[in-house]
């Protein structure tokens, strides 16, 4: 499904990733954790292409990321869910229309796009507040509102950027659990995270990046 | 659905940034009624210079002794050519009756007379786009190498005149139209450009979440686009105030404003010509897009 294969990024003269390479399964759930700065967030936005490799190869599915034409940069994408730390709600725009907005960038029509932000808002208990501003609610309410968004298209991948950094510990559970919840029904999911607490004791595989390669592979 | 999703984005942005999409428009009405003015003007004048035109003519002078074939083979070879829009005959007597009448009290001259000295003649009108010195000229030498003409008077200087008229009129308007076309188009650019500076993060967000670069696009050119259509509404309101108080109010005063036009046409036309420069500044102002 996601395959990194020898992949470096540098910064300048400073060196970021350093010859990383591990393969991602369709359906499987993994955590990349280690120490701020080690790399974690470049390596996820190698995936989606707002960083560019500069040796090695991704690949993605059919993409072959690190050659992918400009065009087909947006295509590439729409195979991805991204659960940012920011979040990076519209602030102009309700609950709903936040959630819709993956959908209307594909071109789906708005009767269907009524019946999936529904869905996607139940999966993650925020139906009741679809039409408020994400201004007014909790910031573990917000993030589960970006998970609805990038769960509602049915991604092939899920990608979590430190998707617990600003929330209270036990809202950061809830955020895991029902990131694993979206894992069971089959997505593709890589969460980047320092927290060891949060795949503590989840089975899951635990990639650990430090000095900017991959120095342990382990069972959370 | 992208057209759909960018009028809505676009109307949003209009109400969120009001004021400085009502600066825009305002900026985008005055200069389309500059426009509108100046485009008033030319058409009155072009009005004028119509009639004008209707009073150039060119007299072809016949030889005396012609029959009736020749003079209408001569009719006939004249009415022929492609910048001759009309013309007409006029026989020895027709010509001393109405020289008598120009005359009137001073006629008695040609009391005395036993032969008509006056020569039959055909005055030719030309079309309008053939009225210039040098297409005057070229038809009056053409024309004197015909058997049985005499001479031809074709009264360059007034075809001069007349076609400079048009040439400064129609050229004045142009370069007020292009400098204002530019102006407006420069203004829709800036505006939407602060605009898209503002919404940076936002776009951002839907670059990340796979939006093309036409999805991104489509908001901000009917952002241009209904400045631009606001802009021409407004200037065509402003420009039939500006109308109806010259001819009714001003008209006491000065009576020609009376006769003063307003093509009904520019009503649909200058809305639409805003539209068409607001988008292409929002176009350019859109540019590129990297992702």
């Amino acid at each position: 499904m996601i395959v990194f294969d020898n992949v470096s990024k540098f910064y300048d003269y400073h060196t970021v990733l350093r010859s990383v390479s591990f393969t991602v399964e369709k359906g499987e759930m993994i955590f990349i954790t280690g120490p701020s700065g080690a790399g974690k967030s470049t390596l996820m936005k190698l995936i989606y292409k707002a960083e560019d490799a500069d040796e090695g190869e991704i690949t993605i599915g059919k993409y072959n990321v690190t050659s992918i034409k400009p065009s087909d940069i947006p295509y590439l994408r729409r195979n991805i869910g991204i659960v940012f730390q920011d979040f990076k709600l519209l602030r102009g725009s309700t609950v709903y229309d936040n959630v819709a907005l993956a959908l209307r960038i594909r071109g789906i029509n708005e009767k269907e796009i009524r019946q999936r932000v529904s869905e996607a808002l139940k999966k993650v208990n925020l139906r009741h507040v679809s039409d408020s501003n994400p201004k007014s609610l909790s910031g573990g309410e917000q993030q589960r509102i970006v998970i609805a968004r990038a769960i509602v298209a049915d991604p092939q991948v899920i990608l979590a950027d430190e998707p617990t950094g600003n929330l209270d510990p036990n809202t950061a559970i809830d955020i895991i659990n029902l990131l694993r919840d979206i894992n069971i029904n089959g997505s593709t999911i890589i969460v980047a995270t320092h927290n060891r607490e949060l795949f503590r004791g989840t089975g899951k595989r635990v990639l650990k990046i430090d000095s900017n390669r991959i120095v342990k592979e382990e069972q959370g | 659905m992208y057209i759909l999703y960018g009028a809505k984005t676009a109307v949003k942005s209009m109400v969120q940034e009001k004021w400085i999409n009502l600066l825009c428009v305002m900026t985008v009405a005055s200069s389309l009624l500059i426009i509108v003015l100046t485009g008033l003007f030319i058409y009155n004048i072009d009005y004028l210079a119509e009639k004008l035109h209707e009073r150039f003519g060119m007299v072809i002078f016949l030889e005396d002794n012609l029959s009736k074939e020749e003079i209408e083979s001569i009719i006939n070879k004249v009415h022929q050519r492609q910048e001759v829009e009309g013309l007409r005959y006029i026989s020895k007597d027709e010509a001393l009756k109405e020289l008598r009448e120009r005359l009137k009290d001073d006629s008695y001259i040609f009391d005395g007379l036993e032969v008509n000295p006056l020569s039959p003649a055909l005055e030719i009108k030309l079309k309008r786009s053939y009225i210039n010195p040098q297409q005057v000229i070229k038809t009056s030498t053409e024309l004197k190498t015909l058997k049985g003409i005499n001479d031809v008077y074709s009264a360059e200087k007034i075809a001069e005149v007349i076609s400079a008229f048009y040439k400064s009129v129609s050229n004045m308007g142009l370069i007020i139209l292009a400098t204002l076309a530019s102006g407006i188009i420069f203004v829709v650019y800036s505006t939407v450009k602060i605009l898209f500076y503002r919404r940076k993060d936002e776009i951002e967000t839907l670059k990340l979440l796979g939006a093309t670069r036409s999805f991104i696009r489509v908001p901000f050119l009917f952002e241009g686009g209904i400045i631009g259509f606001m802009g021409g509404l407004i200037s065509i309101g402003i420009s039939l105030v500006f109308y109806f108080a010259v001819t009714y109010r001003l008209s006491s005063v000065f009576p020609l404003l009376q006769t003063l036009l307003y093509p009904t046409e520019i009503i649909a036309i200058f809305p639409l010509v805003g539209i068409v420069l607001g988008v292409t500044g929002a176009l350019i102002a859109v540019g590129r897009l990297r992702f």
